[in-house]
């Protein structure tokens, strides 16, 4: 399944059977099933009830073809076993930590209905990719004036080779995102750069 | 052939009565800004159907403006309706405030139609309710017939003889051919009442005026000429039937039930025999031209409890597929919790399906590319999720009108149908700008904002802040400093309503360790209303 151009020199699209794991619940997780959504695919977001809709459609995802289900309680294992029979994408975050069976579970499902299930928030075992943001900057805000842009992000994809570390505009300034390349930060209208962070 | 000796029943402004107005004081029920019905005092200050709102108040300023209630008409003519169903037990309800009844077995019985006419005159006016009532050969001809009536008078109904409607029809206007037709609120009946208004300007526009002209057009040419909608109006207009009223004699049950002996434990045998039933029910519904809405499964065990639940149907689902809804519900009643009294045990001894809400069956088309269709293996994957979790838990996101990121979205439970009451695309000065923030918590968390010397930052009511920002604390977690902030952006909304009113001012705020904040001041107290990362 595709993913956005931006993402591709990270990973060049998602696997159907694949689990990738995700640090942050916002904008990388939904950047990262934004290209899928875009070419057909149904996604479902389970126990994400701050999932940022706005974001979502603004990034690249179908509304029409997002399925929300806020509170699983505990019966989470079961229905996200039931929506990756259906969907293509399965965006989860677990209640809590979940147990070593249940990801096995859970990744063998997905193997088997050829369904992707991104884990955001939690560390997964199971997962053949993990992305994480290792550096992030806001641009746009001044002392009392102006408003955000954009965030440059450093995102390191770790799956079976070598780490590769990509910089982004995650959301860039029309809210998708877009590499963020040397080139594109001079292109850039001038911005007031104001924090920097590891 | 001609149409069957026809009662109606017609209750006059039957909007502006079913919201409670009072017939002697001016009032309208207004829809989409035009005038869809009025009182008659307001009808003798200038008001008239169709009319711009506006235009109707220059009018008459004093008028009294409700707002259109299809669902409270709908109930309080069904008061109506019972009241008549004592005399002629077919009632149909054509639209709210107009329902008709077959007339020849009430007027055999009661000893003449002119006698069944004042009865029904009698018991709607107990119910103080204003009516007409007419006969004739055929439901147009009838409410026309109605029509005739002296508004007010204690008249006593107009009787068109048998054989004489085409003739009683003769001299009316061809304006008068949508006077019993189906209230115009689905896409298929708005389209049928256009096609009607059409019509009608084209038989003017062609020297036709009367009822009388038309129907010496003859039928052949009307049908090659102007259509299908077209030739069902001509035969109206000749005093024929379009089609038998729709009636279904009461208490009729359709449902099918099954008796198991001995009772059965196992779900294979009991979704095997709702699939026959499902079968049985579906042909007895086909064979009326009917379909049902929903589909009751009613379950009863050897201890004796009765349990069932309502699945939308829409006449959409195969016989397979209704038999699958009732494995997953047996699923879920067994499935209970530990120790919870209402999970099914024992063997079952009943099982049932009972069709609910049924309307007639107007077939349904596809879309060429099935673009609308939900698809199939997602459908049923939602419908498995909410059993388990209850109806509300799978939602879709619909974009709707606001300033805040909160209020931009609504969730929509799965298979709702839920317009938002605010637009999204109209002007919201004061929203937020772009980018949307991607973490949008359900309620705004709490947070602490302090300047350099520790105190908390406040906004006053000119929309100055105390000092800048230094410190922000979110919830429970430690303080992070600011690291870039603007702001404030006041917002006054629903000013004009005491309960919704509030003043409140929003931030954006940067922090260092990488992350940016939506705050909002609400009476000094600084909450997180959305975080962009």
């Amino acid at each position: 399944m595709p993913v956005l151009p931006a993402l591709r020199s990270l990973l060049p699209g998602l696997r159907r059977g694949q689990a990738v794991s995700v640090d942050e619940v916002g904008a990388l997780a939904t950047a990262l099933v934004a290209g899928a959504s875009e070419n057909g695919a149904w996604c479902a977001v389970v126990g994400l009830p701050e999932y940022g809709v706005l974001a979502a459609a603004r990034s690249g995802v179908s509304l029409d073809r997002l399925i929300l289900v806020d509170d699983p309680g505990e019966r989470w294992a079961e229905v996200v076993a039931i929506l990756l029979d259906a969907v293509e994408v399965v965006v989860l975050r677990p209640p809590a930590r979940p147990s070593v069976t249940e990801v096995r579970r859970l990744s063998a499902f997905a193997r088997r209905h050829g369904a992707v299930l991104v884990v955001a928030g939690v560390p997964w075992e199971g997962a053949q990719v993990r992305l994480r943001v290792v550096s992030s900057v806001w641009t746009g805000l001044g002392d009392g004036h102006g408003h955000l842009r954009s965030r440059r992000v450093r995102v390191v994809a770790e799956g079976k080779g070598r780490p590769r570390a990509e910089w982004l505009w995650l959301p860039g300034p029309d809210g998708a995102p877009t590499p963020a390349g040397l080139a594109t930060v001079d292109d850039h209208e001038p911005v007031v750069e104001l924090s920097v962070a590891g | 052939m001609s149409g069957a000796r026809t009662l109606v029943v017609w209750c006059p402004d039957w909007p502006v009565v079913a919201v409670g107005a009072d017939a002697g004081t001016p009032a309208a029920v207004v829809s989409g800004g035009r005038v869809v019905a009025c009182t008659a005092a307001a009808r003798n200050a200038g008001v008239r159907r169709g009319q711009r709102l506006r235009d109707a108040q220059r009018h008459c300023p004093a008028l009294d403006v409700h707002a259109e209630d299809p669902q409270g008409e709908a109930r309080r003519f069904e008061q109506v309706a019972a009241a008549v169903e004592v005399f002629c037990p077919r009632v149909e309800v054509v639209r709210p405030g107009l329902c008709a009844v077959p007339a020849r077995g009430p007027s055999r019985y009661f000893g003449g139609e002119q006698v069944v006419v004042d009865l029904v005159r009698d018991a709607v006016a107990a119910l103080g309710v204003d009516c007409a009532v007419g006969v004739a050969d055929g439901v147009f001809a009838a409410a026309l017939a109605a029509r005739q009536e002296p508004a007010g008078a204690a008249g006593a109904g107009v009787v068109v003889p048998p054989g004489a409607t085409a003739g009683f029809l003769a001299p009316h206007p061809v304006s008068t051919l949508g006077v019993a037709q189906v209230r115009p609120e689905t896409a298929a009946t708005r389209a049928e009442a256009d096609a009607l208004v059409e019509l009608v300007g084209l038989l003017v526009r062609l020297g036709i005026r009367t009822l009388g002209e038309f129907a010496a057009l003859p039928a052949g040419d009307v049908l090659t000429r102007f259509g299908t909608a077209a030739a069902a109006a001509h035969r109206l207009a000749g005093g024929l039937e379009p089609r038998p009223p729709a009636t279904r004699p009461p208490g009729e049950d359709l449902g099918a039930s099954m008796t198991l002996d001995p009772p059965v434990e196992q779900s294979e045998p009991l979704v095997f025999a709702a699939k026959s039933l499902a079968d049985r029910l579906h042909s007895d519904l086909a064979a009326r031209g009917l379909a049902c809405v929903r589909v009751e499964v009613e379950v009863a065990t050897e201890d004796g409890r009765r349990r069932s639940r309502l699945w939308r149907h829409d006449g959409l689902l195969s016989s397979r597929a209704v038999a699958e809804r009732v494995r997953w519900q047996l699923d879920a009643w067994r499935t209970g919790e530990p120790g919870d009294p209402d999970a099914l045990v024992g063997g079952v001894v009943l099982l049932r399906l009972a069709p609910d809400q049924i309307v007639a069956d107007a077939g349904r088309q596809l879309a060429l590319w099935g673009q609308n269709m939900v698809d199939d293996r997602v459908e049923r994957a939602v419908t498995r999720v909410q059993t388990m979790l209850g109806h509300p838990a799978v939602t879709r996101p619909v974009l709707a009108g606001g300033r805040g990121p909160g209020e931009q979205v609504l969730r929509v439970p799965w298979g709702d149908r839920l317009e938002p009451r605010l637009p999204a695309d109209g002007p919201w000065p004061g929203r937020v700008p772009d980018p949307a923030p991607a973490v949008v918590p359900p309620s705004p968390l709490p947070a602490v904002v302090t300047d350099e010397s520790g105190r908390v930052v406040s906004v006053s009511g000119r929309s100055e802040v105390s000092s800048p920002p230094a410190w922000l604390t979110v919830a429970d977690g430690s303080p992070v400093a600011v690291t870039g902030w603007t702001g404030p952006w006041p917002t006054l909304e629903h000013w004009w309503d005491a309960v919704l009113a509030r003043r409140r001012a929003r931030f954006q705020l940067a922090t260092a360790d990488g992350r940016a904040w939506l705050l909002l001041v609400d009476r000094s107290r600084w909450l997180v209303e959305a975080a962009y990362d």
